[in-house]
């Protein structure tokens, strides 16, 4: 480890940024990330993610509140190349320059050796192309020199935005494994993404945010917890009514068939039906993803994608088909 | 410092814009030499000194590097890793302008070299009698130097300024190639004429420039040209640094 020692935690505090003096990018936002995990900074489009990454970082000034990493704002850091490590669009070279000066440059700036290019390049899985210009890349081969730009200077926190954009399927396997193994180094990681399930997969934790206001924040077992539902599907729905009737339970009933269970785990749904002698199609848990929890806490506000959370309200056990 | 200085000859090195305007300056400097000589105008040492400080002509092309140095980074977005490398303006204003500054020293060797290649071997076979150490000439060669090391300083400053890279290449070229001649036309505003960046280097590098006046305008002297390309060199660059590369980077 080249990274001098300091504590890596991010800390937004009542962040706000106006735009032209009147767009709210970001509005009086505080979400704290820790080291050691991989923190998914999750929201639509447009919600603010990526000006408040670069608040974070000191490119753009906030209106009011702070930003710290390690407890200094980022343009006090000494050597910040060597503290924090960023890619922040995956369109930022020169088109005529190769992968490989494209990194020699930043470590000569950030004054490490320039065969960590060639290192960072190896571990990216660039290694060869390194020597190509970046006009002749892909969307997927940018991400990569982009992370390995990030990587150079061995940084405590490194800090993503949305660094899946234009990965195939292997890379984005690949790119989990290696925010893995940096956050299981003890560093801080912090990656915005407006696909979900991507972050599901990797991250520990979550702060989501929403027309530039925070919605939640903390880890994903604490934000889904207690929220898997039961989905049970039956052709006589009147004797599972009858079966659930006095139990502690929340039902939704997406079709007549179909209920959907909240409060009873699937063994107890079980044998509530075994008991009421009610023939069964399907039993199975369904576990509250990330996405649902997002359409949730936003309020069905994000335009794109069918909600796949809760029904809307009015389904009662034995309403209206 | 240095490491920074180093990273901007790399960013110069690892594209081709820098040879290609060498070519043009070397073109350039070229003609200055070529077409006064083939058109017999080279008498004495007055005229050579004079060939050779419109050398000084090249500062076009050192205006342009100057102005690419920043405005690249802006439209390439590297001016990001840049930024979070080095977050001080100052520290990256700084180290382009002194890299810069040699760079117009290389420049500068170049063209006078050149100059020299073609114009001393063709004078003697041509029997001029001058000397490469009187009548000026060594005032015209060190004015070249000192305006191509200073305009690739107010290019850049223009550059930081500016930041949009369209804009300041043509709105600067536009400037120094056509507006200046403009304003030395129009009455009452032509007075500032012998201020502007193009006629500030012709009163350092062009030994002849006072001899005559221009619709009645006369240059400054080489002195205070230098003082007047100075302010147009550091002017711009303290702005930009301080105000225009400090607003936010999105």
């Amino acid at each position: 480890m080249s990274a001098p020692p300091m504590d890596g935690r991010i800390v937004v505090d009542q962040l706000t940024k106006v735009f032209g003096g009147k767009v709210r990018a970001v509005d009086r936002l505080s979400f704290a990330v820790e080291p050691g995990s991989v923190t998914g900074f999750l929201g639509p489009n447009g919600a603010g993610k990526t000006t408040t990454l670069r608040m974070v970082l000191g490119l753009v000034h906030p209106t009011s509140g702070r930003a710290t990493i390690g407890g200094l704002p980022y343009r006090q850091l000494p050597m910040p190349g060597r503290v924090v490590g960023a890619a922040l669009e995956s369109s930022s070279f020169h088109p005529a320059r190769t992968g490989r000066n494209h990194l020699r440059i930043l470590a000569t700036v950030a004054g490490l050796p320039v065969k960590r290019a060639d290192e960072v390049l190896a571990l990216v899985g660039l290694g060869d192309a390194g020597r190509r210009k970046v006009r002749g890349y892909s969307m997927g081969m940018r991400q990569r020199l982009g992370l390995a730009a990030a990587l150079l200077g061995d940084p405590r926190v490194v800090v993503l935005d949305e660094p899946a954009n234009g990965l195939d399927p292997d890379g984005i396997r690949w790119l989990r494994g290696l925010l893995r193994h940096l956050a299981d180094e003890g560093r801080t990681v912090l990656i915005s993404s407006h696909q979900l399930n991507e972050v599901q997969e990797v991250a520990d934790r979550v702060v989501i945010l929403n027309r530039g206001q925070l919605v939640q924040q903390g880890s994903i077992a604490e934000l889904t917890a207690g929220t898997d539902s039961v989905v049970v599907r039956t052709p006589n729905p009147a004797a599972m009514h009858a079966a659930l009737t006095g139990e502690p339970v929340q039902v939704d009933q997406p079709d007549p068939a179909t209920f959907r269970i909240r409060g009873l785990a699937a063994d107890h749904v079980g044998h509530l039906a075994f008991v009421g002698g009610v023939e069964l199609h399907e039993l199975r848990v369904d576990r509250f993803d990330l996405e649902d929890l997002f359409f949730a806490l936003t309020a069905g506000e994000h335009q794109s994608g069918p909600p796949a959370g809760p029904p809307p309200a009015g389904f009662a056990p034995g309403g209206p088909a | 410092m240095i490491r920074l200085i180093n990273a901007e000859f790399l960013k110069l090195r690892t594209t081709q814009v820098w040879f290609w305007l060498l070519l043009a300056a070397v073109a350039i400097s070229a003609l200055t030499v070529i077409g006064p000589i083939a058109s017999g105008d080279v008498h004495r040492g007055r005229d050579v000194a004079n060939m050779f400080g419109n050398a000084g002509i090249a500062y076009i092309v050192l205006f342009v590097l100057g102005v690419l140095g920043v405005t690249t980074e802006f439209r390439y977005q590297t001016i990001t890793p840049t930024v979070l490398l080095t977050p001080s303006r100052w520290a990256i204003v700084t180290a382009k302008m002194i890299t810069y500054a040699l760079v117009g020293v290389a420049y500068s060797i170049v063209c006078v070299f050149i100059q020299l290649a073609i114009a001393v071997p063709w004078l003697s076979a041509k029997n001029v009698d001058y000397s490469l150490s009187k009548d000026g000439v060594p005032h015209a060669i060190a004015g070249v130097f000192v305006v191509l090391v200073l305009f690739g300083i107010v290019g850049l400053g223009v550059g930081a300024l500016v930041r949009n890279q369209i804009v300041a290449v043509s709105v600067g070229v536009i400037f120094l190639l056509v507006l200046e001649q403009i304003i030395v036309a129009i009455p009452g505003v032509k007075h500032v004429y012998p201020y502007l960046p193009g006629p500030a280097a012709r009163s350092i590098a062009d030994v002849t420039a006072r001899d005559d006046s221009i619709n009645g305008v006369h240059l400054l002297t080489a002195g205070g040209g230098v003082v007047v390309l100075l302010l147009w060199a550091f002017v711009p660059a303290i702005i930009g640094a301080a105000f225009s590369m400090n607003r936010d980077i999105t």
